[in-house]
């Protein structure tokens, strides 16, 4: 009872909403949230591509930003392999794909 | 006065005569925009406001005219001493209206969106303007409508085309503002305190508003704009939908000359019970209600309702004191439900034992079935009938704990046949009910000696929901409800008690 004081209590009991009209809304507010592709000039290519390759030559461990529909991706981890002819690279031992990477977050 | 003076002097200090008349007009289009909105608001032009309006009527270049006509709405916004600015916006007889702009025949002829009579849904769901001016009203009988329109247009309801515009609406607002919260099909609250600096005064955001849903959905939307929800709900349910613009600011500080001076039954979350109570404690208007002290409004309550009153009383008296500090949350549909419970009005009285567990079971299997789709397994359910005799109510609503939460249609339909067998007293049921809550995550449950089917039964709901979501609920059937007394069929075809 005392929830109807608080937040947004009143508007949250008193509404009418179908659980059709509810879920519909949930899938729009989902679209809403979904993220495009980032676009990356050649400056910022470069850094990532010189952040890779430090990272499996000197055994150093970066943070990486991938592309996700939804979520934020951070890959933490020292690059081991880069599969340039399948376009991916593995850091700790799982296969990411290269276009994915949207930037790097420097540990220095 | 103000304007013709600034009229005036814009023409003084003008020398290119056609420019300047173009830009007078976006001026006083402005500034009249503006008068008005501060008319509602209460304030005058400070100093500081009334050199950019000067300047603005003096400045010959375009892009300047834009750039002061920022700076002066920032410093009119500036002026709501931070107080937000928010907007219920409420869709005029929201189904008959979407009907008529989609059949452009019907324009000029009285049109209601009635349910099935035959299958006893058979009300008023929305009456258009030209129907309501006969006298018809919303959730009358369809019988006493055509007595007093016999020409009255009949519409079957269209609930998925009704959400699907109610959802085109929502982008529209979201295309102003991104704090959009969905109150019911046809109402939103919009938070535009962010979005002011872009397009003026509040009135003239929402005249945009309504101008653009006017022209992309054909429906007339009205906007109550106050400073928090409960407001702008009183705005729009009180002023809005009753003036010719359907677009009202509720200032707080002039409450005691507008909503304290309307009666009780006005009140938000007031009805007619409701009402006669503040009667008999001798409020007859909202007004009375605010200005009782909150102490002396929860004693004279609980004198009246008892002890556990003092919450409601907190909640009347903030309500007709225009309090409100709830914000506008556009993803409030998301938060986990406590509760998942279907109800039907059946087409006809249930008088045997036997009919009624064919409903409840098939309402089980929809409870049961939208709880595994969420994860979740409930561990109290709850039955209710409702008698068919409208002057003796009988009826009851009862709950039980089950041995262990779950989601398995056969496990709670056990539970539910109890509480019917326990608790029905023999007479015709008019609508059954049931609901599941106190909910847990189905990623474990407890093994039981006695069931060695779970898994498989399990199994078997995996396939069947799978089948329901691809094709559509009558995809697959309980043999039951081909059964005279069987509704799955006509409820797959619904949406909230009425067609899709």
């Amino acid at each position: 009872m005392r929830k109807k004081l608080e937040g947004n209590g009143l508007w949250e009991s008193s509404r009418m909403m179908l659980p059709e009209h509810k879920v519909a809304i949930n899938e729009h507010e989902k679209t809403l949230r979904q993220r495009q592709r980032v676009e990356l000039d050649e400056q910022e290519l470069e850094n990532i591509v010189r952040s890779v390759t430090e990272s499996l030559q000197q055994r150093q461990q970066i943070t990486l930003r991938l592309f996700h529909p939804i979520e934020e991706l951070t890959v933490i981890g020292i690059v081991d392999r880069i599969d340039q002819l399948r376009g991916r690279l593995m850091v700790d031992g799982e296969w990411f794909p290269i276009q994915d990477i949207e930037g790097t977050i420097s540990n220095e | 006065m103000r304007i013709t003076y600034i009229i005036r002097t814009g023409v003084l200090f003008s020398k290119e005569g056609i420019t300047v008349f173009k830009k007078l007009i976006v001026c006083v289009w402005f500034i009249g925009a503006q008068r008005r909105s501060s008319r509602n608001e209460g304030f005058d032009y400070s100093p500081l406001e009334s050199t950019y309006l000067k300047m603005l009527c003096m400045e010959h270049d375009t892009q300047r005219v834009f750039w002061i006509k920022n700076i002066l709405t920032k410093e009119l916004v500036k002026r709501l001493h931070g107080k937000k600015v928010i907007m219920l916006a409420d869709c005029q007889s929201f189904y008959a209206s979407v009907e008529k702009a989609e059949r452009p025949e019907y324009r000029d002829l009285p049109v209601v969106v009635a349910g099935d009579p035959e299958r006893r849904s058979g009300i008023i769901l929305a009456a258009c303007p030209i129907a309501k001016s006969y006298g018809i009203t919303t959730a009358e009988r369809l019988g006493e409508s055509i007595s007093k329109c016999p020409n009255l247009v009949i519409i079957r309801p269209r609930m998925q085309l009704y959400i699907d515009i109610s959802l085109m609406i929502t982008r529209i607002y979201q295309s102003f503002t991104d704090l959009v919260e969905c109150y019911s099909i046809d109402e939103q609250f919009l938070d535009v305190t962010g979005s002011l600096h872009l397009y003026g005064s509040p009135e003239e955001l929402a005249r945009i508003i309504q101008n653009r849903i006017q022209a992309e959905t054909g429906i007339y939307t009205r906007f109550g704009i106050a400073e928090n929800k409960i407001l702008a709900k009183t705005a729009c349910d009180n002023y809005a939908k009753k003036n010719e613009s359907g677009i009202y600011v509720l200032s707080k500080e002039k409450l005691h000359e507008t909503l304290w001076t309307l009666p009780v039954t006005k009140m938000f979350m007031v009805g007619s019970r409701m009402t006669r109570h503040f009667n008999a404690m001798g409020m007859e208007t909202i007004g009375t209600v605010a200005e009782t002290p909150l102490e002396k409004l929860k004693l004279m309550m609980r004198r009246k309702f008892g002890k556990n009153s003092d919450i409601n009383a907190e909640l009347y008296w903030r309500i007709a004191n225009g309090i409100d500090d709830s914000p506008v949350t556009p993803g409030t549909h998301q938060v986990a439900p406590k509760t998942v419970g279907h109800m039907m009005t059946l087409p006809r009285d249930y008088g045997k034992l036997e009919e009624i567990k064919v409903v409840l079971l098939e309402l089980t299997e929809l409870v049961c079935q939208r709880c595994r789709g969420k994860g979740y397994m409930g561990h109290v359910v709850s039955v209710g009938c409702m008698g068919a005799d409208y002057d003796r109510p009988t009826g009851f609503s009862r709950q039980m704990k089950m041995d262990d939460p779950t989601n398995v249609t056969n496990q709670v339909y056990r539970a539910a046949v109890e509480l019917l067998v326990r608790h029905w007293d023999g007479h015709p049921v008019r609508k059954v009910g049931i609901s599941l809550s106190q909910f847990s995550d189905d990623n474990e449950y407890q093994l039981s000696l006695f069931d060695p089917h779970r898994e498989k039964t399990m199994a078997l709901e995996r396939a069947t929901d799978a089948l329901k979501e691809k094709y559509g609920d009558s995809v697959i059937l309980r043999a039951v409800s081909v059964s005279p007394a069987g509704q799955a069929l006509h409820r797959s075809e619904k949406i909230g008690g009425h067609y899709k």
